[in-house]
């Protein structure tokens, strides 16, 4: 693999918590190198560790070895120069703000002009299909609307990267298969690299490349599943047998659960 | 929208319904004293009784009318007790979000601020009036500091109820300290200061009237005692009395008017109603 081609290089990652003078493992020795524009799922149950080696990669958490090199730098220097965005489990909408000015707020911390940040957001809510709700406030949308605003106003900073901590996982089953369509729509038209944090098995299949099996204690990478299902991908494949397939290997692969 | 008017409508009516039974309860009563007592006026005299003696053209004392000395005394005292709840409005915004920057600040300040809430008004008063040796000052004093007790904590409260999830979005974004606090830990306060004001402000104008009685020399308290001692016409206490009700009223209902106006979460219910 070319070394230029790696967007997020884990190295032998592992996180100690000290708790009560217990020392509690939450991930151990993880390695995974992850290609520029790939869609990359962590998978695990609760405990795994996986939402705590997504925050590694944010420069939310210092892994207490191993290290994490994000295009070449470290994750300080990624998040100061703004190669990621993030979405988070909730939304994290500003209810004070309308949809467009929440999408603006992290232009204007990078001091963008005014004109700039309305058609960054402008461009923004096209790509999330909200170009009528640009007015609104985030309570009057659904579950899923403030989703898209959460995305939308990650993509903003326009960051090579896109980190997703299981975004998807409050919101109903319906709403949800919409989302997974619409997230590969985007991910289509952007060429991001995409770290999806998801307990969702049949979710991780249909949209990944590669599947990364977290299992829990202590957190390890236990297996690795590369999805090599046709794209463009739409709401039909996961009635195939090659889909159901994929799901059952994948769930094969967990270990000690 | 139809449903919504009778709700509004109806709320006014209940609100009529109560005025109308506070007053029959209250001319029942004065009937009743009347009936016993020989000075029925001090105990609980009848609503017209103390509504004429407000357009009473009488003089009571120093040449004024009962409603001229409450006026000109309610200006004294009130004035005061709006400096002080300002005063104490600043202080405790700018000690919660002073609490807020530094944990050690809070730790140093927050016995003390419990230790100040759980003095009572009324042994501290005597205590400053001897300190400042000025009425006017002592009154603008504590007003301030029951202003500032709880504006203090409720905006460190709101402070502290910002989701984890925002800040770490803060830091992803690569904010400043400042506009952490401009963008998101102070629009989120705002309510939580607005209820503080709302409490504290009644406060301002007791206490201001409670460290009157401690002097001689004019303030809405002062007249209030003279007044009940028979040094004048009781009329002025009860005009006191309607006075202070109304006003203590009406300084949360202002509160709540400023907050509908600058609570960024309020003027978001205004507009979504409207």
């Amino acid at each position: 693999m070319n070394g230029s081609q790696t967007a997020i290089k884990i190295d032998n990652v592992g996180m100690v918590y000290r708790a009560d003078n217990q020392e509690v493992t939450a991930l151990t020795g993880v390695s995974l190198d992850i290609e520029k524009g790939e869609f990359i799922s962590l998978l695990g149950p609760s405990g795994c560790g996986k939402t705590t080696l997504l925050r590694i990669v944010a420069d939310l958490l210092a892994p207490t070895s191993g290290q994490v090199l994000i295009d070449g730098s470290s994750p300080r220097e990624a998040r100061l120069q703004k190669k990621y965005g993030m979405v988070f489990q909730s939304p994290v909408l500003y209810e004070w703000r309308t949809v467009q000015k929440n999408i603006e707020l992290p232009l204007e911390l990078m001091k963008l002009s005014k004109e700039e940040r309305a058609e960054r957001a402008r461009k923004m809510l096209e790509l999330v299909g909200l170009t009528d709700f640009a007015h609104h406030y985030p309570q009057q949308l659904s579950g899923g609307m403030q989703q898209r605003v959460g995305i939308a106003r990650a993509l903003a900073l326009r960051p090579e990267i896109l980190l997703m901590d299981e975004p998807f996982s409050a919101l109903d089953e319906f709403t949800r298969e919409k989302l997974h369509e619409d997230l590969l729509r985007i991910w289509g038209k952007t060429n991001k690299t995409v770290l999806f944090v998801t307990h969702n098995i049949a979710e991780a299949v249909f949209l990944s490349d590669r599947v990364c099996v977290l299992s829990p204690h202590p957190g390890r990478l236990s297996a690795v599943v590369n999805i090599d299902l046709p794209r463009p991908r739409t709401m039909e494949l996961r009635d195939t047998p090659e889909f159901t397939a994929l799901v059952a290997k994948v769930r094969n692969s967990f270990e000690g659960v | 929208m139809k449903a919504l008017q009778t709700i509004r409508s109806s709320r006014k009516l209940v609100t009529l319904v109560w005025i109308l039974g506070l007053i029959i309860l209250w001319e029942c009563g004065a009937f009743y004293i009347e009936a016993v007592k020989r000075t029925p006026e001090n105990v609980l005299p009848h609503l017209w009784q103390i509504i004429a003696s407000v357009f009473s053209t009488k003089v009571i004392s120093n040449g004024q009318t009962a409603t001229q000395i409450v006026l000109t005394n309610a200006g004294a005292t009130l004035l005061r007790a709006g400096y002080g709840f300002l005063i104490g409005m600043a202080g405790g915004f700018l000690l919660a979000i002073l609490m807020k920057l530094s944990g050690i600040v809070e730790k140093v300040a927050f016995p003390y601020l419990m230790l100040i809430q759980m003095i009572p008004i009324l042994g501290m008063a005597p205590i400053v009036l001897a300190i400042t040796k000025d009425i006017g000052v002592s009154r603008i004093v504590i007003a301030a500091i029951l202003t500032f007790y709880p504006v203090c904590t409720n905006t460190l409260a709101g402070l502290k109820s910002v989701e984890q999830e925002k800040l770490d979005l803060m830091y992803l974004c690569a904010a400043n300290r400042y506009q952490v606090y401009w963008k998101t830990l102070i629009p989120t306060c705002i309510p939580f200061f607005f209820t503080g004001l709302k409490i504290s402000a009644p406060m301002a104008i007791t206490a201001s009237i409670l460290v009157d009685t401690l002097q001689g020399d004019g303030g809405l308290g002062c007249m209030l005692s003279q007044s009940l001692k028979h040094a004048m016409s009781i009329y002025v206490f009860w005009q006191i009395v309607f006075l202070s009700a109304f006003v203590g009223v009406a300084s949360s209902w202002l509160m709540g008017l400023l907050e509908r106006r600058f609570s960024p979460q309020k003027r978001l219910a205004a507009r979504k109603g409207a």
